[in-house]
C-alpha cells in the first residue's frame, strides 16, 4: 500500500511542478514505484515538463469519467524505471472532476505505487480541492518572498482544516548570497512565521530552466546543486535523516575548478 | 466559535459592553483565518500576518501578534491588547484605527494598546505585571473610517455610538 502526497504551494510560480517532477523522478531513481498526477485540468504542465506531452492519449477527467481505464491513461516515463504520470486534461477545467472521483483514483493508485504524488494546481478553489481529496501527506512549497510565505500559511490552514496535519516545507529558489547580505528571507525568518517542519530548501539554479524546458529533469544530474537538493528531499521522504546541505558551497570541487578555468 | 458576518451582526447587537464572554483560542491563526466573538479573545498561539480578530472585548495573544486586531468592536473604548510579541499589522481599538510605528515598541517585547485622552496609545507590558516607559502614540491613520467600513458587523447602535470618535483625536 502507497502513500498519496499533495504538493501544494497556494501562490504560482514558486516550482510546484518542477518540484513534483523531480521528487518523483528522485524517488523512482532510488527504486520505487511512483505515479505523478497531474491535478491543474486545463492548464496542465507536468507532461511537458517531463517531456510526456506527445505519448498523451487518455487523461485524468476520462479515467474519472470512466471513458478508460487507470492502466490506459498512466503514461511510463522514458527515463526512469518505475516513474508514471496521470496526465491533466487540457481541454476541460476543474469542475470536471469531483473531489470524490479523485479520493477513488488516489485509492486505486496507491493499491499498485509506492508514491502518488500530486502536482496541486495554484489558488485555493476547487483545483485545490480536488487535489487534496485523495492525499495523506502535503508538501508546501514556498519561496523566501513574503508573498509566497504569506499564501503557504493561507494553505497550511487549510491543509489543517482538511485533516492533513503537519504538512512538510520546501523552499525553493533560495540565493544563498542575497540571504548573506541580508535582501532575502533566510530559512529561520520562513520557519518561525509557518511553525512546520522543513524537509528541504532547493538553491536557485540556472540548470532547472535548461533542463525544464528540455523536458528534462535536473534531480539525476550529480554536478547541479537543485538535482542534489532533490535527491535529499527523496531521502528525507524515504525516512533517511540527511542534514541540509552547505548552501554556501558552490557547487563541488570539479565544478569550481571548471569555473576556474572557464569551461562553464 | 467562528462566526459568518450574518450571524456576526446579530450577536453583536446582542452583546452588552459591560457583560463579556471569553472565549481561548488553542491553536495558531494562519493568514485568512478569523476570529469573531463578541466577547473577549484569548489566542494560545500566534496571529500570523493575514489572520484577523475582531472582538467587542479584549483581545490577549499568548505568542505573537503579527496580524489585524480589532478589538473593542462596536464602540468599547476601555478594551486592551495585549500579546507576548507585540508586532500587529493594523490595531484598532472602538472607533480608533492605528498602525504600529517601528519605533514604538522594541521587536520582539511584549506590548499592551489601549486608549487614553483618545488616542491609541502602546507600551510594553512587563510580564511581572508593572509596565515599563512612557506610553508612545501611534501613528494613526488620517481620517480611517473604521466604523463605517465595521458597520455591517456593529450594527446601528453601535454606529450611533462612534460617531465623530475616529481617528483625528489620535494626533
Amino acid at each position: 500500500m502507497g502513500e498519496v502526497i499533495v504538493i501544494t504551494s497556494g501562490k504560482g510560480g514558486v516550482g510546484k511542478t518542477t518540484a513534483t517532477a523531480n521528487i518523483g523522478a528522485g524517488l523512482a531513481l532510488r527504486g520505487y514505484k511512483v505515479a505523478l498526477v497531474d491535478a491543474d485540468i486545463g492548464l496542465r504542465n507536468l507532461d511537458v515538463v517531463l517531456g510526456l506531452e506527445n505519448r498523451i492519449v487518455y487523461d485524468l477527467v476520462d479515467v474519472a469519467h470512466g471513458h478508460c481505464r487507470l492502466k490506459q491513461a498512466l503514461i511510463k516515463d522514458k527515463r526512469f524505471e518505475g516513474l508514471h504520470l496521470l496526465p491533466a486534461a487540457q481541454t476541460k477545467d476543474k469542475t470536471a472532476v469531483k473531489p470524490e472521483q479523485m479520493k477513488e483514483i488516489c485509492l486505486q493508485l496507491k493499491e499498485e505505487f509506492d508514491y502518488v504524488i500530486i502536482d496541486c494546481p495554484a489558488g485555493i478553489e476547487q483545483g485545490f480541492k480536488n487535489a487534496i481529496a485523495g492525499a495523506e501527506k502535503a508538501i508546501v512549497v514556498t519561496t523566501p518572498e513574503v508573498s509566497a510565505v504569506r499564501d503557504a500559511d493561507r494553505v497550511i490552514g487549510l491543509l489543517e482544516a482538511a485533516e492533513l496535519k503537519e504538512p512538510k516545507l520546501v523552499i525553493n529558489r533560495l540565493r544563498p548570497k542575497m540571504v548573506r547580505q541580508g535582501d532575502m528571507m533566510t530559512i529561520e525568518d520562513i520557519i518561525e512565521i509557518l511553525a512546520v517542519d522543513l524537509l528541504g530548501v532547493i538553491p536557485e539554479d540556472e540548470q532547472i530552466i535548461v533542463t525544464t524546458n528540455r523536458g528534462d529533469t535536473v534531480v539525476q544530474d550529480q554536478r547541479s546543486r537543485s538535482g542534489e537538493a532533490f535527491r535529499n528531499i527523496a531521502r528525507r521522504i524515504l525516512g533517511e535523516p540527511v542534514p541540509l546541505m552547505d548552501l554556501e558551497r558552490d557547487g563541488n570541487l570539479f565544478t569550481r575548478l571548471r569555473k576556474i578555468i572557464g569551461l562553464r | 466559535m467562528m462566526l459568518g458576518p450574518e450571524q456576526m451582526a446579530s450577536e453583536f447587537r446582542l452583546a452588552k459592553v459591560e457583560d463579556h464572554q471569553t472565549i481561548l483560542v488553542q491553536r495558531t491563526l494562519r493568514s485568512g483565518q478569523s476570529i469573531f466573538y463578541a466577547g473577549n479573545v484569548i489566542v494560545l498561539g500566534d496571529v500570523n500576518p493575514g489572520a484577523e480578530i475582531v472582538a467587542t472585548g479584549d483581545v490577549i495573544v499568548i505568542g505573537k501578534l503579527k496580524g489585524t486586531v480589532h478589538a473593542g468592536a462596536g464602540g468599547n473604548e476601555g478594551a486592551i491588547v495585549v500579546a507576548f510579541r507585540f508586532e500587529p499589522t493594523q490595531l484598532r481599538i472602538a472607533g480608533h484605527v492605528a498602525q504600529p510605528a517601528e519605533e514604538t515598541l522594541p521587536p520582539g517585547k511584549p506590548g499592551l494598546a489601549r486608549i487614553v485622552d483618545g488616542a491609541v496609545v502602546i507600551e510594553a507590558f512587563s510580564l511581572t505585571g508593572e509596565r515599563k516607559g512612557p506610553p508612545s502614540v501611534l501613528r494613526t491613520l488620517p481620517n480611517a473610517p473604521v466604523v463605517e467600513s465595521k458597520a455591517r458587523h456593529t450594527g446601528a447602535g453601535a454606529k450611533r455610538r462612534n460617531r465623530g470618535a475616529v481617528s483625528e483625536k489620535a494626533r
